[in-house]
């Protein structure tokens, strides 16, 4: 079975500095992949490559074996990813319902099914359970309900292929676990693929399936979660960088 | 990786052959001997350094402050002036006064606006950050202005005027070229010193991308940006006073600088001091080229001013794609609700009401006054207003949601005047006004097509410049405007039989014709602000990264804006010329369209309203100078009002309209969730207010190595500049 995505020997270079080096990871429909690190270790960068706001220095990003690498992020998104960000990039000055509104209407110009976008936009509020703020103006939300709010609008441009960054930060205990049920519920239900960034590693270990180490840009090391911990090579990368995790 | 270079490549030959023919098609009598080569040279050297120390004003307090300064040359102006007051007025030594334009006050200007202004535009809107300078600008003109009424011709002498000056060859260079020349270096020389090899300086160019970055450095970000602040203050002074005697002590004139000295800064990317200068000497060069070689003949008269913006849209053509950026995204605290659409309709008709009962004398207030009593003069301003405000509202879509700040749609109604007056115009047919929208729309597209791949603050240039080239060129030429021709260009528009026209009979009917079309526009557009257009526009503008995410074609989007946008300021420009009747080949200068924008960002570009507001408060000034007896210093306040009101920005970005709407719209009946609104937000921010980093906080004092220096250039992403810049050690660089 061919990746849903698979990235292959990706490496971004910025000036002197290597944030991505020869970066290969896959990630499969139905299931959620983690993708861990320190902090600075070109996980967010390693999104930006898959989406298409950077380009890589060298290196290929495929969707189902289709090479996209030189594809713009409109066009990306057109094929079926979809992203939230590690700083909040919501539409501010949109209410919360225009967010997801703006997505669900854009995916009309690819999605000919015929649907309508504010059923679609009731619908994605109900799921993400934001719809109480629906009316509210983005910038007015706490972090919490901003990030579910950029969730939502990921969702509304029906997916395949969901990058979530830093999905839980900001969220209360209990947000987090609704998060964790929903995102189950998207991977098992509509068998979207999954891409998580997360330092919660309770959070991690308790969702993903199949997890990738990544340390100064490099895979350190890959697999499910109880491998992963048990892994010697990430327990040295994760010692080392305790007080600069607690700072994030 | 060729073949990523050859549309640069193209453009570039496209450039080349343009240029070529350009020379070729306007050589003048001048023969290319040794002396004429040695005159261009010199003239254009001393030009090109004048602008390039003003550019590099520009650029310093950009990097490290992260506003670009429109003021930069109005604030030369003004300390131009007062230089001319210092040494020719009071007879000061030359020498004592320079020191106490640029060492004392130029400073102190520059640490008051940081101070006052600039320190709480660090995160704002560009378009506030925009707004605030062109204000700046508009006031500093203002105020020199009023000191130095234009009555009397005032000249700033060449340094050392009278002596010889030095042969070269045939041609003399003067003392004062021969100074200009030594000043740039000096310049040039001692900002690379500053920002390269002191404390200070580095901590400079450190604090635009991260101040906590700056932090390491050891200096407090107060000093830093107000030690920028007063080095563009400084430069601009000294560019002002260099440039002078060249161009004549004229307001305009110097203000003007700031074209060139924006493309000097464009062709060095906003960064690179060294490109500074070459942009500058480019600049320099080529007006001195085609003063010395060309002849451009009657019909493109003052084309040579144009250079710059001609020389600022092909830089722009070269510069390199901005990534899209993430982060970047600012939350204002802003809750607002959308216009119902029964809101705006009844909005529309108030505006109808109001305007209509004035124009037919219902009101019965300020009877006497020529205001109350409605002359055909008042009529006439009236529809003069009017359009003011349809230019207004065209903005609306286009900064206000899109955030695209574009200065050029006054030229774009200029423009749309006199192509009514060819077709169209001459015969009263409505046809032909849908005819000049369908021109504008594209138009409007064209202008900002070099800088939609480019960041915002790129558009304002290129727009800016287009004014300016509109100006000077485009409605210059006999075929647009003919400056020989006498009487009214356009037959009455005839309406369902109403006449409407520049005629005194007819400008009642003009204006109730133009508030109705106002009224119109303006219930379109709060319809449109419920529709996925204005919905995607704003998403673009809040966040560019997420839109293009979520499938968004930047591109499109942003050409279908400037489409409606040029269209809008297309109509207005027919009913423009309508008013005017004739066209007067100095009718558009592009610092009469800079208030407009201003008077609309005042009161809250996102809105509609803003607009009609807009237009009521260019209305009050010469109605409130009529109702109380014309005094004198309401006339000044008219100078420098708007400009201080679009400073009053800094401290209420959002715009006049958001605070009244949100401070009373709870007084409406039906607007009880305005109240609750309210009561919550107020509780909210005062949560939200405590525990605010304080940016004087920063100054953490720590040991300040060569690693570090290398740390900041590789965040800053300037070590690869600083590698292609051999000249500057990259090593042993310590405080
Ligand atoms: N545009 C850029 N220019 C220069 N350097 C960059 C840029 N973007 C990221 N970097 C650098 O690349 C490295 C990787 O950054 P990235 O944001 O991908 O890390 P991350 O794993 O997401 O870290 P975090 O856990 O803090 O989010 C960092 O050292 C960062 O400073
Ligand atoms: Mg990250």
């Amino acid at each position: 079975m061919t990746a849903l995505l698979s990235t292959n020997e990706v490496v971004v270079r910025f000036g002197v500095l290597q944030a991505v080096s020869q970066a290969s990871i896959e990630v499969h429909a139905g299931r959620v992949t983690g993708l861990i690190g320190p902090n600075g270790a070109g996980k967010t960068t390693c999104f930006n490559v898959i989406t298409g706001l950077q380009e890589p220095t060298s290196g290929k990003v495929l969707l189902e074996g289709v090479d996209i690498t030189g594809k713009s992020p409109s066009k990306r998104a057109r094929l079926g990813i979809a992203r939230t960000f590690q700083k909040l990039e919501v539409f501010g000055s949109l209410s919360a319902r225009e967010n997801i509104m703006v997505a669900a209407e854009q995916r009309r110009s690819w999605d000919k099914s015929g649907f309508d976008p504010r059923a679609v936009t009731d619908e994605i509020l109900e799921k993400v359970g934001i719809a109480d703020v629906s009316e509210f103006m983005v910038g007015t939300l706490p972090t919490g309900t901003a990030r579910l709010v950029e969730l939502a609008r990921a969702l509304a441009t029906n997916p395949r292929l969901l990058l979530l960054d830093e999905a839980s930060s900001g969220l209360t205990e209990e947000e987090t676990e609704e998060m964790a049920a929903l995102l189950r519920r998207l991977v098992a239900e509509d068998g979207l693929g999954i891409l998580l960034v997360e330092h919660d590693m309770s959070f991690v270990m308790g969702i993903c399936e199949y997890i990738y180490v990544l340390d100064f840009g490099r895979v350190i090391a890959s697999g499910t979660p109880a491998e992963v911990q048990a892994n010697p090579t990430v327990q040295a990368a994760y010692l080392g960088t305790d007080a600069t995790e607690d700072a994030s | 990786m060729p073949l990523k270079f050859s549309p640069r490549l193209i453009s570039a030959l496209v450039v080349a052959l343009i240029v070529a023919f350009v020379v070729h098609s306007n050589w003048g009598t001048a023969s290319v001997s040794g002396q004429t080569i040695a005159t261009f040279l010199v003239v254009g050297i001393a030009l090109g350094g004048i602008y390039a120390i003003s550019a590099a004003g520009l650029v310093v307090t950009y990097a490290t402050t992260g506003i670009f300064n429109f003021a930069q040359a109005a604030i030369g102006c003004f300390l131009a002036f007062c230089y001319w007051q210092l040494t020719v007025k009071w007879g000061l030594p030359t020498l004592l006064s320079i020191a106490i334009t640029l060492l004392i006050i130029a400073p102190a200007i520059g640490i008051a606006l940081d101070r006052v202004i600039m320190r709480r535009l660090r995160d704002a809107a560009l378009v506030v950050q925009l707004m605030v300078t062109v204000g700046l600008m508009l006031t500093f003109m203002g105020i020199t202005l009023t000191i130095w009424t234009p009555k009397s011709p005032r000249s700033v002498p060449h340094f050392f005027e009278g002596t010889k000056g030095v042969h070269l060859g045939d041609v003399v260079a003067t003392w004062h070229r021969i100074i200009t020349v030594v000043i740039a270096l000096l310049v040039a020389v001692a900002l690379r010193f500053l920002l390269y090899r002191t404390r200070l300086g580095i901590s400079m160019r450190a604090v635009v991308d991260s101040r906590s970055l700056a932090g390491l450095t050891g200096a407090k970000s107060s000093v830093i940006s107000g030690a920028s602040w007063s080095l563009g203050c400084m430069t601009a002074g000294l560019a002002g006073i260099l440039i002078a005697p060249e161009t004549g002590l004229v307001v305009e004139n110097l203000a003007l600088v700031i074209v060139v000295a924006a493309a000097a800064a464009a062709i060095a990317q906003l960064k690179s001091l060294p490109m500074v200068f070459v942009g500058g000497l480019i600049i320099g060069l080529s007006e001195a080229f085609s003063s010395v070689y060309l002849n451009f003949g009657t019909d493109w008269n003052y084309a040579p001013q144009a250079i710059p913006c001609v020389i600022l849209f092909v830089a722009l053509l070269f510069l390199p794609q901005a990534r899209l950026e993430t982060g970047k995204v600012r939350l204002t605290k802003r809750t607002e609700r959308l216009t119902k659409p029964w809101e705006a309709a009844l909005g529309g008709g108030v505006m109808i009401a109001l305007v209509g009962a004035w124009a037919n004398g219902w009101i019965p207030w300020f009877s006497g006054t020529t205001f109350g009593e409605r002359s055909a003069v008042w009529l006439g301003r009236g529809v003069g207003f009017l359009i003011f405000g349809l230019i207004m509202l065209s903005l609306v879509p286009l900064i206000g949601w899109a955030g695209q700040v574009s200065f050029a749609n006054f030229a774009i109604a200029g423009i749309g005047a006199v192509l009514f007056s060819h077709f169209g115009g001459q015969n009263g047919s409505p046809i032909g006004i849908l005819f000049v929208m369908m021109v504008c729309a594209p138009l409007g597209l064209l202008i900002a097509l070099p800088a939609l791949r480019l960041k915002g603050l790129y558009l304002a240039l290129a727009t800016l410049a287009f004014a300016e080239f509109t100006d000077k060129v485009i409605v210059r030429h006999p075929k647009m405007i003919d400056p020989s021709a006498t009487g009214v260009l356009f037959k009455p528009l005839d309406i369902f039989g109403i006449h409407i026209s520049s005629d005194a009979a007819d400008r009642k009917a003009f204006v109730i014709f133009l508030i109705v079309m106002f009224a119109i526009l303006f219930f379109m557009l709060e319809l449109m602000r419920r529709s996925r257009w204005a919905r995607r526009w704003i998403a673009m503008s809040d966040s560019p990264a997420a839109s293009a995410t979520i499938g968004i074609n930047l591109t499109t989007t942003k050409m279908a804006v400037f489409m409606l946008s040029g269209a809008m300021a297309g109509f207005a420009g027919c009913m423009l010329g309508l008013s005017q009747g004739a066209l007067r080949v100095d009718s558009f200068p592009m610092f009469l369209g800079l208030p407009l924008v201003l008077l609309l960002a005042v009161q809250g570009v996102r809105y509609p309203v803003a607009a009609f507001m807009g237009l009521v408060g260019l209305a009050s000034f010469p109605a409130l100078s009529e109702v109380m007896g014309n005094p004198t210093w309401l006339t000044q306040v008219s100078l420098i009002g708007p400009g201080i009101a679009a400073v009053a920005m800094a401290y209420r970005p959002e715009g006049a309209v958001f605070y009244t709407g949100r401070d009373l719209a709870g007084l409406l009946p039906w607007r009880a969730d305005a109240r609750e609104e309210k009561a919550l937000l107020d509780q909210r921010t005062r949560d939200q207010d405590i525990g605010r980093d304080d940016i004087n906080d920063l100054g953490i004092d720590r040991p300040f190595t060569s690693e570090k220096v290398a740390q900041l250039d590789r965040v800053l992403s300037i070590a690869d500049a600083v590698d292609e810049h051999p000249m500057v050690p990259t090593t042993g660089v310590t405080a």
